[in-house]
């Protein structure tokens, strides 16, 4: 008994002073690749933050953030959580088929008709008399395929019927049924651009405009981990960004207005950076337009959208001589008009059914 | 600071073990007050003062009880340094709940203050009364070493959530302790299963409530298996709390008392009321229901003195009604049992099960409940009322989910683990293998307790706002 105790006082001595000495000295790290975020910074010490509790805070933050072996402890959670506890999800992540998915639940009607009101105000407010023709589409969240029925997803089609009575201004043109599961990254939200080539032919056709589906497929030498690669803390393989050109998406005329200044289709500095999907159009930006110096039919289109859009609106410039991406997650509404003529447009409402369920986000 | 977090855990526990055990022994209680204080600080920094000054009021009430020659002038001291201690209590902790209430009877808008509660102070307070009211009977010798006592009161493992350790428990260990491998791996051993009741069980089955609540695909049976959560959630969390307090106490040479004894296979409430909180139990009884006369007067006020008990009982775990009927409806239940029920109970002890775990089940959603009138919803859904089916998607789903860490805690619950392991260390063989893997597992539970830390987010412990 006595040597046992010993030997247990030993080893759990020898466990917190070595785990320990490795959280007080280890150096700081400022960014979490796999999470894709600057992690806490050691707070600095002084009379008002300590007495306001300020200190210990950020202190208890700091030593979350900057634990020793962090993703390897996240990693060591998720597994356990799964394959010991035969948890469902780990932080809202589960994993079908290879597909880590967002466990998106429940429907958040007052969500999905806040966003319907925000998209009438668009309307009414430029589109009404404008002569423009009004579509609108809901991206299904991989959730949708995979949910089944031992899972919690979305009610998709009380989604769908809200949406479409909140926004009758405008002809809705459904996808669902050109998606699958494998048309998505396994480790990321998005779809993948090559694989949507159906649904960019799909809208064209609804919106009256023929477009040239002949691209060359390229494939991004880095390893892709996408963000639910960093959430989930699961040891999922890495893949691959492909992405389609062609003449007109290599000389098309790109302008970000946010930042004011021209860039291009593919962005391949944004490539290489913390998230590779970032390389459409440059990542989340409030105002671009492109341009096709390939055509003059005469024909625009704006489209309202989130971040699916950056890697479709592409496919969409054959048809058009110049598409616009707004979104009015990063600009407001009544801004809008400044910068677009929506005169004879065709305007497109283009969101993920998770945005909609989330809609707190748009302005 | 939380036991359960990585603060306390890497950053603070090492540095105060390795300062207590290198300081010399004259002056172990000295930095034991001082890391105390460090503790309590971390989280309430301002009210380091009020505790500093409940102590102080508790150190002088003590000497001058003591000094004092008459019997009077002992009681007056007594009662004065009761009255502050519980005035500083029912200032921070009951003062919103008497200005709610009044506003309501007189139709009155009084502005509530902008007063938080302490944290522990219900703990350090009863600590503090326990101490003036035994030097005061002459159990205990007043404390002349302001430290000693001020680490007694402070003492960081038990502060803010128990066990409620009394002086007379501690008065020896204040003076001289015992230092020893087998106490420091005992110790160790009572932390680390606490901390993984606490992080494994008690939070995800807090997670089970939070969801259950979020729902809106409630059914009588997510219902009851809210109940069912919410029961085993505040069991493992707070037992768990007491575990790792009773770890640490061992670990600095301190036998604390037990707190819980498997609550959940008693066959009565009298008898869960031994097994759950005992320290909290066995305060009211020797310092409010044994004064009051206890059972030796008659029938009509010995039922009244367990009203009383049971009222401030709900009344101490917080200021709310849903707190007060909770108290009410155990001295019900004993009073019930007391004039007939125990009899029948003990001769079934299956149905003496059943009758426990469903009254429990249903005073811990009253306990849990935001108001009265979520409780009566609750307990009227959980019963059938209201139009809601029997059996919904997500309660599947959440019993998939949750299936396996139920299970656990169900059977934790009980002393099943613990008698199968007592009886396999009767073999040689077996003693010889669960000793060579007890520090494997614990390390192993440390390192995934880390873990869940690592990848959690805040989980206090329940019993903090008592």
């Amino acid at each position: 008994m006595k040597h046992k105790n010993i030997i247990v006082s030993a080893v759990m001595i020898l466990f917190f002073l070595s785990l320990s000495l490795f959280a007080w000295f280890k150096p700081q790290d400022s960014f979490s690749q796999s999470e894709r975020r600057k992690l806490s910074q050691r707070p600095e010490l002084n009379f008002q933050s300590l007495m306001s509790g300020k200190y210990m805070k950020d202190f208890d933050d700091y030593s979350l953030d900057q634990f020793p072996m962090r993703d390897k402890f996240r990693a060591l959670k998720a597994k356990v959580s799964f394959d010991v506890l035969r948890r469902m999800d780990n932080n809202d992540i589960y994993i079908s088929d290879g597909y880590a998915v967002k466990m998106e639940y429940p429907l958040n009607e007052s969500s999905v008709k806040r966003a319907g009101q925000r998209f009438s105000y668009v309307y009414e407010k430029y589109l009404k008399d404008s002569g423009a023709k009004v579509y609108l589409s809901v991206i299904p969240d991989k959730n949708y395929f995979t949910a089944g029925e031992d899972r919690l997803s979305l009610d998709y089609d009380k989604l769908i019927s809200d949406f479409k009575s909140e926004t009758q201004f405008g002809e809705y043109i459904d996808i669902f049924d050109l998606l699958s599961i494998e048309d998505y990254y396994r480790t990321d939200t998005h779809w993948r651009q090559e694989k949507i080539l159906p649904v960019a032919e799909k809208l064209a056709e609804a919106m009256g405009t023929e477009l040239n589906l002949d691209f060359q497929e390229k494939t991004l030498d880095r390893d892709f981990y996408g963000v639910y690669y960093g959430q989930s803390a699961l040891p999922l393989e890495s893949e691959k960004i492909k992405y389609l050109t062609n003449e007109i998406t290599e000389n098309a005329k790109v302008f970000d207005f946010q930042n004011n200044k021209e860039i291009s289709v593919y962005d391949m500095k944004k490539a290489e950076g913390k998230d590779p999907y970032e390389m459409f159009l440059s990542g989340p930006l409030s105002l671009v337009t492109m341009e096709n110096p390939e055509s003059s039919n005469g024909k625009e289109l704006v489209i309202f959208r989130d971040s699916f859009t950056s890697s479709l609106a592409p496919l969409l410039l054959s048809g058009y001589d110049k598409i616009t991406l707004v979104d009015i997650r990063y600009i407001h509404p009544d801004m809008v008009g400044k910068y677009v003529d929506f005169t004879d447009c065709d305007v497109l409402f283009l969101y993920s059914s998770s945005v909609l369920n989330s809609s707190e986000t748009i302005k | 600071m939380l036991f359960s977090s990585i603060v306390f855990l890497y950053y603070f526990l090492p540095v105060a073990l390795i300062l207590y055990f290198l300081a010399p022994k004259k002056l172990r209680n000295t930095v034991l007050l001082i890391i105390s204080l460090v503790f309590y600080g971390w989280g309430e920094p301002k009210y380091l003062l009020l505790m500093t000054a409940s102590i102080i009021i508790g150190y002088v009430s003590g000497l001058m009880i003591e000094a004092f020659q008459t019997q009077k002038a002992k009681k007056m001291v007594m009662i004065a340094s009761i009255t502050i201690s519980l005035g500083f209590l029912a200032y921070f902790k009951y003062t919103n709940f008497f200005i709610e209430n009044f506003n309501k009877i007189f139709g009155l808008s009084i502005p509530a203050l902008k007063i938080a509660l302490p944290i522990g102070i219900s703990f350090y307070t009863f600590q503090i009364l326990s101490y003036t009211v035994d030097v005061y009977r002459g159990e205990v010798p007043a404390q002349r070493n302001l430290i000693n006592l001020a680490a007694y009161i402070s003492l960081f493992p038990q502060l803010i959530a128990g066990p409620i350790v009394r002086y007379s428990q501690v008065e020896n260990e204040l003076r001289e302790r015992e230092y020893s491998f087998d106490n420091f791996a005992l110790g160790m051993r009572r932390f680390v299963l606490g901390l993984g009741k606490k992080i494994l069980i008690a939070n995800i089955l807090g997670e089970l409530c939070d969801a259950f609540r979020a729902s809106g695909d409630k059914s009588v049976l997510f219902y009851w298996l809210y109940a069912v959560a919410y029961a085993l959630h505040i069991y493992f969390d707070f037992s768990g709390y007491s575990d790792m307090a009773i770890g640490l106490g061992r670990i600095m040479g301190f036998h604390f008392p037990e707190n819980f004894n498997y609550p959940f296979i008693s066959k009565s409430i009298t008898e869960f009321w031994r097994r759950w909180h005992i320290s909290l139990g066995s305060w009211f009884r020797d310092y409010v229901y044994i004064p009051l006369g206890g059972n030796r007067v008659r029938k009509a006020r010995w039922f009244l003195n367990i009203l009383i008990v049971w009222l401030l009982t709900g009344f101490w775990h917080g200021a709310a009604w849903n707190f007060v009927v909770w108290g009410l409806l155990f001295a019900a239940l004993l009073i019930i049992e007391k004039l007939f029920l125990l009899q029948y109970l003990e001769k079934s002890k299956v149905l003496g099960r059943i009758y426990v775990i469903i009254t429990l089940l249903v005073s811990f959603v009253i306990f849990n409940a935001s108001d009265m009138g979520e409780a009566v919803e609750y307990i009227g859904a959980m019963f059938g009322a209201g139009e809601i089916p029997l059996v919904s998607k997500e309660l599947i789903y959440y019993l998939k989910d949750y299936g396996v860490i139920l299970i656990i805690a169900l059977i934790g619950a009980t002393p099943a683990v613990k008698n199968l392991v007592l009886k396999l260390r009767e073999n040689k063989t077996a003693e010889k293998i669960t000793d060579c893997l007890e520090p494997v597992v614990l390390v192993g539970l440390m390192l995934v307790m880390t873990a869940f830390l690592v990848d959690g987010s805040f989980n206090p412990f329940l019993y903090f706002r008592f």
